[in-house]
Protein backbone atom coordinates (compact mmCIF):
# COMPACT_ATOMS: atom_id res chain seq x y z
CA UNK A 1 0.00 0.00 0.00
CA UNK A 2 1.93 3.56 -0.97
CA UNK A 3 2.02 6.53 1.74
CA UNK A 4 -0.83 8.04 0.36
CA UNK A 5 -3.36 5.86 0.96
CA UNK A 6 -2.13 4.94 4.25
CA UNK A 7 -2.21 8.43 5.06
CA UNK A 8 -5.59 8.36 3.57
CA UNK A 9 -7.22 5.46 5.80
CA UNK A 10 -5.30 6.83 8.71
CA UNK A 11 -7.38 10.12 8.15
CA UNK A 12 -10.78 8.26 7.55
CA UNK A 13 -10.41 6.64 10.93
CA UNK A 14 -9.63 9.72 12.62
CA UNK A 15 -12.48 11.11 11.10
CA UNK A 16 -14.79 8.39 12.24
CA UNK A 17 -13.90 8.63 16.24
CA UNK A 18 -14.25 12.27 15.83
CA UNK A 19 -17.66 12.06 14.54
CA UNK A 20 -18.43 9.68 17.00
CA UNK A 21 -17.49 11.67 19.80
CA UNK A 22 -19.44 14.89 18.54
CA UNK A 23 -22.37 12.95 18.27
CA UNK A 24 -22.19 11.35 21.54
CA UNK A 25 -21.60 15.01 23.30
CA UNK A 26 -24.60 16.25 20.95
CA UNK A 27 -26.84 12.76 22.55
CA UNK A 28 -25.60 13.71 25.79
CA UNK A 29 -26.64 17.87 25.58
CA UNK A 30 -30.09 17.04 23.90
CA UNK A 31 -31.00 14.12 26.13
CA UNK A 32 -30.73 16.47 29.39
CA UNK A 33 -32.36 18.52 27.60
CA UNK A 34 -35.68 16.02 26.55
CA UNK A 35 -35.31 14.49 30.52
CA UNK A 36 -36.01 17.90 31.40
CA UNK A 37 -38.75 18.65 28.94
CA UNK A 38 -40.27 15.14 29.31
CA UNK A 39 -40.22 15.34 33.65
CA UNK A 40 -42.15 18.63 33.52
CA UNK A 41 -44.91 17.18 30.43
CA UNK A 42 -45.30 14.38 33.44
CA UNK A 43 -45.55 16.06 36.08
CA UNK A 44 -46.63 19.32 35.33
CA UNK A 45 -49.29 18.48 32.91
CA UNK A 46 -51.69 16.08 34.73
CA UNK A 47 -51.64 19.49 37.27
CA UNK A 48 -52.80 21.73 34.34
CA UNK A 49 -56.66 22.67 35.08
CA UNK A 50 -58.86 25.54 34.73
CA UNK A 51 -58.20 26.11 38.33
CA UNK A 52 -54.83 26.59 38.29
CA UNK A 53 -55.44 29.80 35.99
CA UNK A 54 -58.45 30.96 38.01
CA UNK A 55 -57.79 30.22 41.60
CA UNK A 56 -55.03 32.03 44.28
CA UNK A 57 -52.65 29.84 45.79
CA UNK A 58 -54.02 27.69 48.48
CA UNK A 59 -52.96 27.32 51.91
CA UNK A 60 -50.98 24.10 52.79
CA UNK A 61 -53.59 20.85 52.48
CA UNK A 62 -55.79 22.77 50.01
CA UNK A 63 -56.76 23.11 46.44
CA UNK A 64 -56.03 25.91 44.54
CA UNK A 65 -54.59 27.65 41.35
CA UNK A 66 -51.67 30.20 40.53
CA UNK A 67 -53.54 33.38 39.47
CA UNK A 68 -51.87 35.45 41.85
CA UNK A 69 -48.15 34.38 40.80
CA UNK A 70 -49.10 34.22 37.34
CA UNK A 71 -50.55 38.11 37.48
CA UNK A 72 -47.59 39.19 39.19
CA UNK A 73 -45.54 37.73 37.39
CA UNK A 74 -46.71 38.91 34.27
CA UNK A 75 -47.14 42.49 35.95
CA UNK A 76 -43.42 42.63 36.96
CA UNK A 77 -42.14 41.43 33.29
CA UNK A 78 -43.97 43.96 31.74
CA UNK A 79 -43.28 46.87 34.01
CA UNK A 80 -39.33 45.27 33.62
CA UNK A 81 -39.69 45.25 29.45
CA UNK A 82 -41.02 48.72 29.57
CA UNK A 83 -38.54 50.49 31.83
CA UNK A 84 -35.96 48.47 30.77
CA UNK A 85 -36.13 48.40 26.77
CA UNK A 86 -36.14 51.77 26.01
CA UNK A 87 -32.67 52.43 28.10
CA UNK A 88 -31.37 49.58 26.06
CA UNK A 89 -32.27 50.37 22.90
CA UNK A 90 -31.41 53.88 23.00
CA UNK A 91 -27.75 53.06 24.51
CA UNK A 92 -27.21 50.60 21.79
CA UNK A 93 -28.06 53.20 19.41
CA UNK A 94 -25.67 55.57 20.87
CA UNK A 95 -23.08 52.79 20.37
CA UNK A 96 -23.72 51.49 17.03
CA UNK A 97 -24.29 55.13 15.74
CA UNK A 98 -23.53 58.17 17.36
CA UNK A 99 -20.48 56.36 19.38
CA UNK A 100 -19.18 54.30 17.18
CA UNK A 101 -15.54 55.33 17.04
CA UNK A 102 -15.50 57.00 20.68
CA UNK A 103 -14.18 55.59 23.47
CA UNK A 104 -16.89 55.50 25.58
CA UNK A 105 -18.51 53.07 23.31
CA UNK A 106 -15.35 50.68 24.25
CA UNK A 107 -15.76 51.17 28.06
CA UNK A 108 -19.76 50.77 28.38
CA UNK A 109 -19.25 47.98 25.77
CA UNK A 110 -17.05 46.06 28.20
CA UNK A 111 -19.07 47.14 31.30
CA UNK A 112 -22.25 45.97 29.59
CA UNK A 113 -20.65 42.46 29.23
CA UNK A 114 -20.18 42.28 32.72
CA UNK A 115 -23.45 43.42 33.49
CA UNK A 116 -25.03 40.59 31.34
CA UNK A 117 -23.00 38.08 32.83
CA UNK A 118 -23.40 38.91 36.71
CA UNK A 119 -24.90 36.18 38.91
CA UNK A 120 -28.67 38.07 39.19
CA UNK A 121 -28.86 37.31 42.56
CA UNK A 122 -26.31 40.21 43.11
CA UNK A 123 -28.96 42.72 41.43
CA UNK A 124 -31.35 41.77 43.65
CA UNK A 125 -29.25 42.49 46.67
CA UNK A 126 -28.60 45.38 44.46
CA UNK A 127 -32.41 46.49 44.31
CA UNK A 128 -32.57 45.45 48.02
CA UNK A 129 -30.29 48.27 49.14
CA UNK A 130 -31.38 50.87 46.67
CA UNK A 131 -35.06 50.59 47.13
CA UNK A 132 -36.39 48.11 49.83
CA UNK A 133 -34.31 49.13 53.13
CA UNK A 134 -35.22 52.72 52.39
CA UNK A 135 -39.14 51.88 52.14
CA UNK A 136 -38.65 49.90 54.50
CA UNK A 137 -40.46 46.69 52.82
CA UNK A 138 -40.63 44.24 49.40
CA UNK A 139 -42.96 45.77 47.48
CA UNK A 140 -44.03 44.82 43.38
CA UNK A 141 -42.08 47.97 42.49
CA UNK A 142 -38.76 47.22 43.52
CA UNK A 143 -38.77 43.84 41.86
CA UNK A 144 -39.86 44.96 38.69
CA UNK A 145 -36.79 47.43 39.02
CA UNK A 146 -34.29 44.46 39.60
CA UNK A 147 -35.51 43.24 36.78
CA UNK A 148 -35.56 45.61 34.18
CA UNK A 149 -31.80 46.00 35.46
CA UNK A 150 -31.51 42.51 33.91
CA UNK A 151 -33.10 43.20 30.80
CA UNK A 152 -31.27 46.30 29.84
CA UNK A 153 -27.46 44.22 29.30
CA UNK A 154 -29.49 42.40 27.21
CA UNK A 155 -31.12 44.83 25.12
CA UNK A 156 -28.48 46.95 24.82
CA UNK A 157 -26.05 44.24 23.35
CA UNK A 158 -28.61 43.06 20.75
CA UNK A 159 -29.42 46.43 19.11
CA UNK A 160 -25.75 47.20 19.03
CA UNK A 161 -24.79 43.86 17.47
CA UNK A 162 -28.09 44.30 15.14
CA UNK A 163 -27.19 48.05 14.05
CA UNK A 164 -23.46 47.01 13.20
CA UNK A 165 -25.15 44.35 10.73
CA UNK A 166 -26.45 47.09 9.01
CA UNK A 167 -24.21 48.11 5.94
CA UNK A 168 -22.78 51.46 6.20
CA UNK A 169 -23.96 51.71 2.95
CA UNK A 170 -27.11 51.85 3.51
CA UNK A 171 -26.49 54.90 6.21
CA UNK A 172 -24.25 56.42 3.47
CA UNK A 173 -26.84 56.37 1.08
CA UNK A 174 -29.56 58.03 3.71
CA UNK A 175 -27.22 60.80 4.22
CA UNK A 176 -26.82 61.44 0.87
CA UNK A 177 -30.21 61.88 -0.11
CA UNK A 178 -30.11 64.65 2.51
CA UNK A 179 -31.51 63.29 5.70
CA UNK A 180 -30.13 64.27 8.94
CA UNK A 181 -28.51 61.75 11.06
CA UNK A 182 -31.57 60.96 13.66
CA UNK A 183 -33.74 60.34 10.46
CA UNK A 184 -31.16 57.70 8.89
CA UNK A 185 -31.37 55.73 12.20
CA UNK A 186 -35.15 55.84 12.90
CA UNK A 187 -36.07 55.01 8.87
CA UNK A 188 -33.56 53.25 7.75
CA UNK A 189 -31.33 51.65 10.17
CA UNK A 190 -33.83 50.88 12.63
CA UNK A 191 -36.22 49.42 9.51
CA UNK A 192 -33.46 47.57 8.97
CA UNK A 193 -32.25 46.20 12.45
CA UNK A 194 -35.93 45.82 13.36
CA UNK A 195 -36.24 42.12 13.42
CA UNK A 196 -32.92 41.64 15.49
CA UNK A 197 -33.79 44.60 18.01
CA UNK A 198 -37.45 42.69 18.46
CA UNK A 199 -35.65 39.30 18.76
CA UNK A 200 -33.12 40.85 21.81
CA UNK A 201 -36.15 42.11 23.43
CA UNK A 202 -38.30 38.81 23.58
CA UNK A 203 -34.93 36.82 24.55
CA UNK A 204 -35.29 39.53 27.76
CA UNK A 205 -38.21 38.25 28.14
CA UNK A 206 -37.46 34.94 28.02
CA UNK A 207 -35.02 35.97 30.44
CA UNK A 208 -36.70 37.82 33.30
CA UNK A 209 -39.73 36.03 33.40
CA UNK A 210 -37.70 33.01 34.69
CA UNK A 211 -35.81 34.64 37.40
CA UNK A 212 -36.05 33.78 40.81
CA UNK A 213 -33.50 35.37 42.72
CA UNK A 214 -33.80 38.95 42.08
CA UNK A 215 -37.33 39.12 43.15
CA UNK A 216 -36.70 37.11 46.59
CA UNK A 217 -34.64 40.16 47.73
CA UNK A 218 -37.74 42.72 45.78
CA UNK A 219 -40.96 41.47 45.51
CA UNK A 220 -40.92 38.67 48.05
CA UNK A 221 -43.83 36.13 47.87
CA UNK A 222 -47.89 37.13 48.35
CA UNK A 223 -50.11 34.28 49.64
CA UNK A 224 -53.23 36.46 48.76
CA UNK A 225 -54.16 38.00 45.34
CA UNK A 226 -52.38 41.93 45.16
CA UNK A 227 -52.24 44.41 42.58
CA UNK A 228 -50.72 46.74 44.27
CA UNK A 229 -47.05 47.92 43.15
CA UNK A 230 -46.46 49.34 46.43
CA UNK A 231 -46.43 45.52 48.51
CA UNK A 232 -45.42 42.15 48.25
CA UNK A 233 -46.10 40.84 45.06
CA UNK A 234 -46.41 36.61 44.15
CA UNK A 235 -44.59 35.70 40.90
CA UNK A 236 -44.18 32.33 39.26
CA UNK A 237 -40.75 31.77 39.84
CA UNK A 238 -40.62 32.40 44.07
CA UNK A 239 -43.95 30.75 44.24
CA UNK A 240 -42.25 27.44 42.57
CA UNK A 241 -39.41 27.56 44.87
CA UNK A 242 -41.51 27.88 47.67
CA UNK A 243 -43.44 25.44 46.86
CA UNK A 244 -41.27 23.05 45.34
CA UNK A 245 -39.21 23.23 48.53
CA UNK A 246 -42.60 22.29 50.64
CA UNK A 247 -43.78 18.88 52.30
CA UNK A 248 -47.12 19.06 51.19
CA UNK A 249 -48.23 17.44 48.22
CA UNK A 250 -50.49 20.52 46.58
CA UNK A 251 -48.52 22.49 46.77
CA UNK A 252 -45.61 20.23 44.81
CA UNK A 253 -48.05 19.83 42.52
CA UNK A 254 -49.25 23.34 41.87
CA UNK A 255 -44.97 23.91 41.88
CA UNK A 256 -44.62 21.22 38.59
CA UNK A 257 -47.64 22.87 36.92
CA UNK A 258 -46.09 26.62 37.13
CA UNK A 259 -42.34 25.37 36.10
CA UNK A 260 -44.38 23.72 33.20
CA UNK A 261 -45.75 27.36 32.30
CA UNK A 262 -43.10 29.06 32.32
CA UNK A 263 -40.81 26.53 30.64
CA UNK A 264 -43.68 26.66 27.86
CA UNK A 265 -43.98 30.74 27.85
CA UNK A 266 -39.88 30.76 27.12
CA UNK A 267 -40.34 27.68 24.72
CA UNK A 268 -42.86 29.92 22.55
CA UNK A 269 -40.75 33.25 23.30
CA UNK A 270 -37.73 31.44 21.55
CA UNK A 271 -39.51 29.85 18.45
CA UNK A 272 -40.93 33.64 18.13
CA UNK A 273 -37.59 35.58 18.02
CA UNK A 274 -36.04 32.50 16.18
CA UNK A 275 -38.62 32.64 13.35
CA UNK A 276 -38.32 36.30 13.39
CA UNK A 277 -34.58 35.98 12.95
CA UNK A 278 -35.01 33.88 10.11
CA UNK A 279 -37.33 35.58 8.17
CA UNK A 280 -34.16 38.35 7.88
CA UNK A 281 -32.15 36.02 6.92
CA UNK A 282 -34.25 34.69 3.64
CA UNK A 283 -34.68 37.93 2.46
CA UNK B 1 -33.34 75.84 -5.84
CA UNK B 2 -32.78 76.08 -9.33
CA UNK B 3 -35.52 75.12 -10.99
CA UNK B 4 -34.69 72.67 -14.08
CA UNK B 5 -36.55 73.79 -17.27
CA UNK B 6 -36.51 71.68 -20.06
CA UNK B 7 -36.28 75.48 -21.80
CA UNK B 8 -32.84 76.07 -20.97
CA UNK B 9 -31.22 72.87 -22.10
CA UNK B 10 -29.69 74.75 -25.71
CA UNK B 11 -27.87 77.12 -23.56
CA UNK B 12 -25.18 75.36 -22.17
CA UNK B 13 -24.58 74.56 -26.40
CA UNK B 14 -24.11 77.63 -27.13
CA UNK B 15 -22.74 80.11 -24.78
CA UNK B 16 -19.12 79.40 -23.00
CA UNK B 17 -19.86 76.41 -20.30
CA UNK B 18 -20.47 77.57 -17.32
CA UNK B 19 -18.55 75.90 -14.40
CA UNK B 20 -20.58 74.17 -12.15
CA UNK B 21 -18.08 73.00 -8.99
CA UNK B 22 -14.72 74.56 -9.32
CA UNK B 23 -12.01 72.54 -6.74
CA UNK B 24 -9.19 75.02 -5.84
CA UNK B 25 -6.04 73.31 -3.85
CA UNK B 26 -7.73 70.48 -2.27
CA UNK B 27 -6.09 68.30 -0.37
CA UNK B 28 -7.39 65.25 1.44
CA UNK B 29 -5.95 63.48 4.57
CA UNK B 30 -7.08 59.44 6.47
CA UNK B 31 -5.69 60.31 9.21
CA UNK B 32 -1.92 61.51 8.95
CA UNK B 33 -2.26 60.03 5.23
CA UNK B 34 -2.29 62.37 2.35
CA UNK B 35 -4.88 61.06 -0.22
CA UNK B 36 -5.28 64.25 -2.52
CA UNK B 37 -2.55 66.15 -3.58
CA UNK B 38 -3.33 69.77 -4.41
CA UNK B 39 -6.46 68.91 -6.80
CA UNK B 40 -7.81 71.69 -9.05
CA UNK B 41 -10.09 71.29 -11.26
CA UNK B 42 -13.50 72.74 -12.62
CA UNK B 43 -16.79 70.95 -13.75
CA UNK B 44 -18.99 72.57 -16.36
CA UNK B 45 -22.75 72.39 -16.20
CA UNK B 46 -25.17 69.83 -17.52
CA UNK B 47 -22.28 67.37 -18.83
CA UNK B 48 -20.81 64.40 -17.94
CA UNK B 49 -16.92 64.52 -16.20
CA UNK B 50 -15.55 60.88 -15.72
CA UNK B 51 -13.15 60.28 -12.60
CA UNK B 52 -10.54 57.69 -13.98
CA UNK B 53 -7.37 55.94 -12.89
CA UNK B 54 -6.27 52.56 -10.70
CA UNK B 55 -7.74 51.39 -7.55
CA UNK B 56 -6.27 53.97 -4.31
CA UNK B 57 -5.98 56.21 -6.41
CA UNK B 58 -8.31 58.87 -5.17
CA UNK B 59 -11.13 59.18 -7.01
CA UNK B 60 -13.57 57.85 -4.79
CA UNK B 61 -12.01 60.26 -2.08
CA UNK B 62 -12.13 63.39 -4.64
CA UNK B 63 -16.30 62.33 -4.94
CA UNK B 64 -16.35 62.13 -1.55
CA UNK B 65 -15.36 65.36 -1.08
CA UNK B 66 -17.68 66.89 -3.45
CA UNK B 67 -21.06 66.00 -1.01
CA UNK B 68 -19.10 65.94 2.19
CA UNK B 69 -20.14 62.66 2.54
CA UNK B 70 -16.72 61.96 4.68
CA UNK B 71 -17.64 63.51 7.42
CA UNK B 72 -19.60 60.41 8.62
CA UNK B 73 -15.92 59.20 9.52
CA UNK B 74 -14.16 60.73 11.81
CA UNK B 75 -9.74 61.41 11.40
CA UNK B 76 -11.00 62.27 7.81
CA UNK B 77 -10.27 66.32 6.73
CA UNK B 78 -10.19 68.51 3.72
CA UNK B 79 -8.17 71.27 3.08
CA UNK B 80 -8.92 73.98 0.61
CA UNK B 81 -11.76 75.15 -1.85
CA UNK B 82 -14.98 73.37 -3.49
CA UNK B 83 -16.83 75.71 -4.57
CA UNK B 84 -20.69 74.94 -6.08
CA UNK B 85 -22.03 78.26 -8.21
CA UNK B 86 -18.93 80.45 -6.35
CA UNK B 87 -19.97 79.34 -2.95
CA UNK B 88 -17.15 77.39 -0.70
CA UNK B 89 -19.18 74.38 0.32
CA UNK B 90 -16.41 73.03 2.47
CA UNK B 91 -17.24 76.33 4.76
CA UNK B 92 -17.84 75.42 8.17
CA UNK B 93 -21.51 77.32 8.13
CA UNK B 94 -22.50 74.86 5.23
CA UNK B 95 -25.80 73.11 6.20
CA UNK B 96 -24.51 69.34 5.20
CA UNK B 97 -28.13 67.82 4.66
CA UNK B 98 -29.27 71.06 2.37
CA UNK B 99 -26.18 70.66 0.73
CA UNK B 100 -26.79 66.68 -0.11
CA UNK B 101 -30.01 67.37 -1.36
CA UNK B 102 -28.55 69.41 -4.18
CA UNK B 103 -25.53 66.88 -4.61
CA UNK B 104 -27.06 63.38 -5.41
CA UNK B 105 -24.89 60.14 -5.27
CA UNK B 106 -25.19 56.94 -5.97
CA UNK B 107 -23.24 54.10 -4.92
CA UNK B 108 -21.76 51.09 -6.18
CA UNK B 109 -23.51 48.84 -4.51
CA UNK B 110 -27.41 49.47 -5.07
CA UNK B 111 -28.17 50.46 -1.58
CA UNK B 112 -32.57 50.38 -1.60
CA UNK B 113 -34.03 51.51 1.94
CA UNK B 114 -35.45 48.36 3.80
CA UNK B 115 -38.96 49.88 2.82
CA UNK B 116 -40.97 50.09 -0.38
CA UNK B 117 -40.58 51.07 -3.89
CA UNK B 118 -42.77 54.36 -3.36
CA UNK B 119 -41.20 54.67 -0.23
CA UNK B 120 -38.32 54.73 -1.52
CA UNK B 121 -38.02 57.48 -3.05
CA UNK B 122 -41.69 59.34 -1.65
CA UNK B 123 -38.57 59.14 1.44
CA UNK B 124 -36.33 62.09 0.32
CA UNK B 125 -38.72 64.12 -1.30
CA UNK B 126 -40.79 64.00 2.00
CA UNK B 127 -37.34 65.36 4.09
CA UNK B 128 -38.23 68.66 2.27
CA UNK B 129 -41.13 68.99 0.69
CA UNK B 130 -44.56 68.80 2.47
CA UNK B 131 -46.81 67.75 -0.82
CA UNK B 132 -49.99 65.88 -1.19
CA UNK B 133 -50.81 61.79 -2.07
CA UNK B 134 -51.75 63.10 -5.30
CA UNK B 135 -48.36 65.60 -6.19
CA UNK B 136 -46.52 62.54 -4.62
CA UNK B 137 -47.93 59.76 -6.71
CA UNK B 138 -46.87 61.91 -9.80
CA UNK B 139 -43.60 62.15 -8.08
CA UNK B 140 -42.94 59.38 -7.72
CA UNK B 141 -43.93 58.15 -11.33
CA UNK B 142 -42.19 60.63 -12.94
CA UNK B 143 -38.67 59.67 -10.90
CA UNK B 144 -39.08 56.18 -11.66
CA UNK B 145 -39.63 56.85 -15.50
CA UNK B 146 -36.98 59.41 -15.58
CA UNK B 147 -34.81 56.05 -14.32
CA UNK B 148 -36.37 54.12 -16.72
CA UNK B 149 -37.79 51.65 -14.26
CA UNK B 150 -41.60 52.67 -14.16
CA UNK B 151 -42.43 49.74 -16.58
CA UNK B 152 -41.28 47.33 -14.46
CA UNK B 153 -42.50 48.20 -11.46
CA UNK B 154 -45.44 50.36 -11.78
CA UNK B 155 -48.03 47.42 -10.75
CA UNK B 156 -45.68 46.48 -7.14
CA UNK B 157 -45.31 49.94 -6.11
CA UNK B 158 -45.90 48.42 -2.47
CA UNK B 159 -43.62 45.42 -2.78
CA UNK B 160 -40.01 45.90 -1.13
CA UNK B 161 -37.14 47.70 -3.17
CA UNK B 162 -34.84 45.18 -2.00
CA UNK B 163 -36.92 42.39 -4.04
CA UNK B 164 -35.58 44.02 -7.23
CA UNK B 165 -33.03 42.62 -9.38
CA UNK B 166 -29.45 44.67 -8.84
CA UNK B 167 -29.66 46.41 -12.19
CA UNK B 168 -33.31 47.51 -11.20
CA UNK B 169 -31.99 48.55 -7.49
CA UNK B 170 -29.54 50.48 -9.06
CA UNK B 171 -31.74 52.35 -11.52
CA UNK B 172 -34.08 52.72 -8.01
CA UNK B 173 -31.72 54.34 -6.45
CA UNK B 174 -30.78 56.91 -9.37
CA UNK B 175 -34.86 57.67 -9.57
CA UNK B 176 -34.40 58.31 -5.51
CA UNK B 177 -31.53 60.32 -6.31
CA UNK B 178 -33.59 62.32 -8.72
CA UNK B 179 -36.76 63.00 -7.03
CA UNK B 180 -35.14 65.19 -5.15
CA UNK B 181 -34.40 67.33 -7.69
CA UNK B 182 -30.40 67.67 -6.70
CA UNK B 183 -28.30 70.18 -9.19
CA UNK B 184 -25.47 67.39 -9.51
CA UNK B 185 -25.61 63.77 -9.03
CA UNK B 186 -22.42 61.61 -8.17
CA UNK B 187 -21.84 57.97 -9.38
CA UNK B 188 -19.24 56.29 -7.37
CA UNK B 189 -18.53 52.98 -9.66
CA UNK B 190 -22.55 52.73 -10.73
CA UNK B 191 -22.16 49.90 -12.79
CA UNK B 192 -19.03 47.79 -11.57
CA UNK B 193 -21.61 45.19 -9.82
CA UNK B 194 -24.23 45.03 -12.64
CA UNK B 195 -24.07 42.34 -15.78
CA UNK B 196 -23.56 44.22 -19.06
CA UNK B 197 -26.91 44.30 -19.81
CA UNK B 198 -27.89 46.36 -16.74
CA UNK B 199 -24.85 48.64 -17.31
CA UNK B 200 -26.06 49.30 -20.95
CA UNK B 201 -29.18 50.77 -19.36
CA UNK B 202 -27.53 52.88 -16.97
CA UNK B 203 -25.05 54.48 -19.24
CA UNK B 204 -28.45 55.52 -21.63
CA UNK B 205 -29.82 56.39 -18.31
CA UNK B 206 -26.67 58.83 -17.70
CA UNK B 207 -26.32 59.92 -21.30
CA UNK B 208 -30.43 61.69 -20.53
CA UNK B 209 -29.88 62.80 -17.49
CA UNK B 210 -27.12 65.29 -18.44
CA UNK B 211 -29.30 67.33 -20.32
CA UNK B 212 -30.71 68.47 -16.40
CA UNK B 213 -27.91 67.46 -14.28
CA UNK B 214 -24.27 67.61 -13.85
CA UNK B 215 -22.96 64.56 -13.56
CA UNK B 216 -19.69 62.97 -12.03
CA UNK B 217 -18.96 59.66 -12.57
CA UNK B 218 -15.90 57.67 -10.91
CA UNK B 219 -15.69 54.64 -13.18
CA UNK B 220 -12.27 52.24 -13.53
CA UNK B 221 -13.71 50.63 -16.86
CA UNK B 222 -12.23 53.02 -19.20
CA UNK B 223 -14.43 52.11 -21.96
CA UNK B 224 -17.03 53.29 -19.81
CA UNK B 225 -15.57 56.67 -19.38
CA UNK B 226 -15.07 57.00 -23.14
CA UNK B 227 -18.75 56.29 -23.62
CA UNK B 228 -20.48 58.04 -21.55
CA UNK B 229 -18.57 61.37 -20.33
CA UNK B 230 -17.48 64.36 -22.32
CA UNK B 231 -14.52 65.65 -19.67
CA UNK B 232 -11.81 62.96 -18.57
CA UNK B 233 -10.16 63.60 -15.31
CA UNK B 234 -7.07 60.85 -15.06
CA UNK B 235 -5.85 60.86 -11.27
CA UNK B 236 -3.01 58.75 -10.38
CA UNK B 237 -1.44 58.41 -6.83
CA UNK B 238 -3.87 61.06 -5.09
CA UNK B 239 -2.59 63.44 -7.69
CA UNK B 240 -4.38 64.76 -10.88
CA UNK B 241 -2.39 64.24 -13.85
CA UNK B 242 -4.51 65.34 -16.43
CA UNK B 243 -8.22 66.80 -17.03
CA UNK B 244 -9.50 67.52 -20.43
CA UNK B 245 -12.23 66.48 -23.27
CA UNK B 246 -12.59 62.34 -23.32
CA UNK B 247 -11.66 62.48 -26.61
CA UNK B 248 -8.31 64.15 -26.08
CA UNK B 249 -7.62 62.11 -23.25
CA UNK B 250 -8.54 58.78 -25.26
CA UNK B 251 -6.65 59.84 -28.55
CA UNK B 252 -4.03 62.48 -27.49
CA UNK B 253 -3.10 62.90 -23.99
CA UNK B 254 -0.14 65.15 -22.65
CA UNK B 255 0.91 62.98 -20.24
CA UNK B 256 3.21 59.93 -21.06
CA UNK B 257 1.78 58.30 -17.63
CA UNK B 258 -2.09 59.03 -18.71
CA UNK B 259 -1.12 57.38 -21.72
CA UNK B 260 0.20 53.95 -20.08
CA UNK B 261 -2.69 53.74 -18.07
CA UNK B 262 -5.45 54.20 -21.22
CA UNK B 263 -3.41 51.95 -23.27
CA UNK B 264 -3.37 49.28 -20.09
CA UNK B 265 0.50 49.49 -19.90
CA UNK B 266 -0.16 49.78 -15.82
CA UNK B 267 -3.20 49.48 -13.20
Amino acid sequence: MSTAQSLHQSRKRKNAVMMALCVIAAGIGLAWLALILGALLYKGLSGVSLAVFTQMTPPPGDAGGLLNAIYGSIVMTIIGIVVGTPIGVLAGTYMAEYGRFSKLTTVVRFINDILLSAPSIIVGLFVYELMVRPMGHFSAIAGAVALSILVIPVVVRTTEDMLNLVPNALREAGTAIGAPRWVVIRSVAYRAALSGIVTGILLAIARISGETAPLLFTALNNQFWSSNLNAPMASLPVTIFQFALSPYEEWQQLAWTGALIITLTVLGLSIIARSLTGRREDR
Amino acid sequence: MKPMLSTDLNAADTTVEKAKIEVKNLNFYYGQSKALKDINLSLPERSVTAFIGPSGCGKSTLLRVLNRIYELYPKQSAEGQVLLDGKNILDRSQDLNLLRTKIGMVFQKPTPFPMSIYENIAFGVRLYEKISKAEMDSRVESALKRAALWNEVKDKLNASGQSLSGGQQQRLCIARTVAVKPEVILLDEPASALDPLSTAKIEELIDELQADYTIVIVTHNMQQAARVSRQTAFMYLGELVEFDRTEKIFTSPREKRTQDYITGRFG
